[in-house]
């Protein structure tokens, strides 16, 4: 089977992590902080680890900001619901998953938040003048993708980031696409909340996820409990991370999330970087040749990540994903990947497209087989 | 104690008797599919008087359900009801001693066991293999005895599965045909009383095990063809006794986990639905064109076969998987995918 899913989530996993995680799980997993044997102390200094980590990844200076989730939707509904608050005005962008558009769309249905969704250029990218140009004085939040999962394109963050943070508003990353592939530094680029899954280009398992609160957020949980600590408190402590972690957290996972990163680091983010970038080219390459073949996103695969999207004349996107699976043995997605907005800019609403998304366990020859086996079904199927 | 006069003909019956009625009248049967086959038992054992009947079925009426569905009618059409709804406003009227219990839904492996659980007695109305197969995992591991019934064409074949005592349907069929070979009323026709016929045979059978007459139970597997009137019947007795059933004697129950259960997606924004076999099978595209040559526009290439039929597109691939679109009801693509393709 050739796997060009990894948008949804990386497949396989680095080795290191499936052996991590089996022998966490048989001799260490023991409830961490709860308890003050021996395994709990060790099973909490994993975890202290694992934040460490990634606070170093994503230049984060206080690591214990760093909050655990369950992936890249609970961190982007924490960092929503947690900051906003009645009458604040915040603005989007079309590009976004369903991830960041229905907790705000639903906030704003119900009267609480004004909502500006910003329109992205041919190209895909957002234009920072409009964020600009959008800012009110009640603008609480910019909420924006790091890169779309349908066109790969990667927005200009930082200078995004820097209109947000002259403005007072607080600057909410969207990394689902771009953890793990490209660098990201929160302080560099003036990132207040970044989300990221832990199970995508992290290579986690699934049920991972994280969230970097910055200085300036005021963060109000919605999930209160048990954090092993300062008991006798009657209301959730408010010390970090404790005050957005109550409940047990997901050891075995954390500490397959940590032993993916650590993969990262041994491999250095800029090999993997260019590994999927040469697969991409060669991906889009490929296609581009094809008559009838449309491909979404930009052709300067340094401004873009993984997922190739495109359409093809006379082929319904699913019906050709069905295809790939059962006569190629090619695991691809297609429709609208949660992101509705893109596809009714794009053109492609409601059928939506086919996309492609290579991971650092692809190769060259997969990139082959896929091209090949579009052009062979375009042969065969009468457009 | 409940007047008895209105059964006063069936009584008469020596091997029923009064004592017979009143164990009808006390009897409680699930009928999983109200179609052709169903609306016939139904009617049947309503006017014989078992005491609680429940009528299972997802589908609303269609106007060409009339020419062999004896419970409806045009008002029925007209109202847009629900096949189990119409079939239970019309038993009312037929016999207001009795208790009906009309559900609207698929039949699946979440619920089939809530359906029979309080039943004596199970009656297949149903139109497919899958739902067939769900029913004998079910009524094996819920001691529940059951009448196996299905008709198409001219042709109709009945069995009634006593679990722990007789074969069970898997003992007789192991797996589903692939759908190829599989013909539906929709794709092949039916000739309206090849489905009386049986379904009588198989009320019949009902009859004899709820007025405590087992013992004059039919042990074959039997068919009848209304057209050419031949008859056969395979005996059965005996053949528990042989098989390995995956069913009755290893009690793997493959179609009340799930394991084999089809599964559904609805494809979003999109009025379409994807249904995947539980079975992956290797289709013939050619076969599959042949029937649906007579009914609408069909074509296909190696990779997929694509049909327009009764305002829904179909397009099927090699391992079974299908595309409905034209619906976004994941019952009613299982419905319009049993219809065509087959399970």
């Amino acid at each position: 089977m050739i796997y060009l899913d990894n948008a949804a989530t990386s497949f396989p996993k680095p080795a290191r992590v499936y052996e991590r995680m089996d022998r966490f799980l048989r001799e260490e997993a023991a409830n961490p902080g709860r308890s003050g044997h021996r395994l709990s102390v060790e099973a909490e200094a994993q975890i202290l680890q694992a934040r460490n980590i990634l606070a170093k990844f994503f230049n984060v200076k206080h690591p214990e900001r760093i909050i655990f989730t369950l992936n890249g939707t609970d961190s982007l509904n924490i960092a929503i619901k947690g900051v906003l608050r009645a009458g604040d005005h915040v603005i989007t962008t079309v590009l976004e998953h369903n991830s960041v558009l229905r907790p705000l769309n639903a906030l704003a249905a119900n009267g609480k938040i004004a909502l500006t969704k910003l329109d992205a250029s041919k190209e895909g990218l957002i234009d920072p003048e409009n964020v600009r140009k959008a800012i009110r004085k009640s603008t609480r939040l910019v909420a924006v993708t790091h890169a779309s999962n349908v066109t790969g394109v990667v927005q200009p963050v930082q200078p995004i980031g820097r209109i947000a943070r002259e403005s007072g508003a607080l600057f909410l990353v969207d990394a689902a696409q771009t953890a793990g592939v490209i660098p990201i530094d929160v302080e560099q680029d003036l990132i207040d909340l970044l989300a990221f899954p832990g199970h995508k280009s992290l290579y986690g398992p699934p049920g991972t996820g994280g969230l970097v609160v910055g200085e300036r957020p005021q963060l109000v949980p919605w999930r209160e409990g048990g954090t092993g600590f300062d008991s006798e408190s009657a209301t959730q402590p408010e010390e970090f991370p404790f005050a957005l972690e109550g409940g047990t957290p997901n050891t075995v996972g954390i500490v397959g999330l940590k032993e993916g990163v650590e993969f990262i680091l041994k491999e250095g983010l800029e090999r993997i970087q260019n590994h999927e970038r040469s697969l991409v080219r060669k991906l889009r390459d490929g296609l581009a040749r094809l008559s009838g073949v449309h491909l979404h996103g930009t052709s300067d695969v340094a401004k873009s990540v993984a997922p190739v999207s495109f359409v093809v004349d006379g082929l319904d996107p699913q019906e050709l994903s069905v295809i790939l699976d059962q006569s190629f043995d090619i695991a691809v997605r297609a429709g609208l990947h949660c992101a509705p907005l893109v596809h009714q800019a794009l053109g492609t609403f409601p059928k939506g497209s086919v996309r492609l998304s290579p991971g650092y366990f692809n190769t060259a020859h997969d990139m082959e087989q896929a091209v090949s086996a579009v052009r062979e079904i375009q042969s065969q199927v009468s457009v | 104690m409940k007047d008895l006069t209105r059964y006063a003909r069936q009584y008469l019956f020596a091997k029923i008797g009064e004592e017979g009625q009143r164990k009808l009248m006390s009897s409680r049967i699930t009928v999983i599919g109200c179609g052709a086959l169903g609306t016939v038992l139904i009617n049947t054992l309503a006017r014989a008087g078992i005491g609680f009947i429940r009528i299972v079925d997802r589908d609303f009426i269609e106007l060409n359900n009339l020419q062999r569905q004896v419970l409806f009618d045009e008002g029925d059409i007209r109202e847009n009801l629900p096949k189990s709804v119409a079939a239970c406003r019309k038993v009312e009227k037929i016999n207001s001693q009795i208790e009906v219990d009309a559900v609207v839904s698929d039949v699946n492996f979440t619920n089939i066991e809530r359906l029979i659980q309080d039943v004596d007695l199970v009656l297949d109305g149903t139109d497919n293999f899958e739902t067939r197969f769900l029913m004998n995992d079910a009524c094996v591991k819920l001691g529940k005895p059951w009448i196996y019934s299905a008709a198409i064409g001219s042709q109709g074949l009945t069995m009634v599965i006593l679990p722990g005592e007789t074969a069970c349907l898997r003992c007789v069929f192991e797996s589903a045909p692939p759908p190829e070979l599989t013909p539906t009323c929709d794709t092949a026709g039916i000739v309206a009383t090849a489905s009386t016929v049986i379904a009588s045979l198989a009320a019949t059978e009902a009859i004899k095990f709820l007025s405590g007459n087992a013992a004059d139970l039919n042990a074959t597997l039997y068919s009848y063809d209304v057209w050419t009137r031949e008859v056969k019947s395979f005996r059965l007795d005996g053949l528990r006794e042989v098989t390995d059933c995956a069913t009755c004697k290893r009690y793997t129950f493959e179609y009340l986990t799930g394991e084999r259960a089809q599964k559904t997606t609805t494809l979003c924004g999109r009025d379409a639905v994807q249904v995947t076999r539980a079975e992956p099978v290797k289709l013939d595209f050619a076969a599959l064109a042949r029937r649906f040559e007579k009914m609408g526009e069909a074509s296909f290439n190696p990779f997929m076969f694509q049909a327009k039929l009764d305002g829904y597109e179909f397009t099927v691939f090699p391992d079974g998987r299908a595309i409905i679109k034209g619906t976004g009801d994941p019952a009613q693509a299982k419905t319009i995918y049993a219809k065509y393709i087959g399970v």
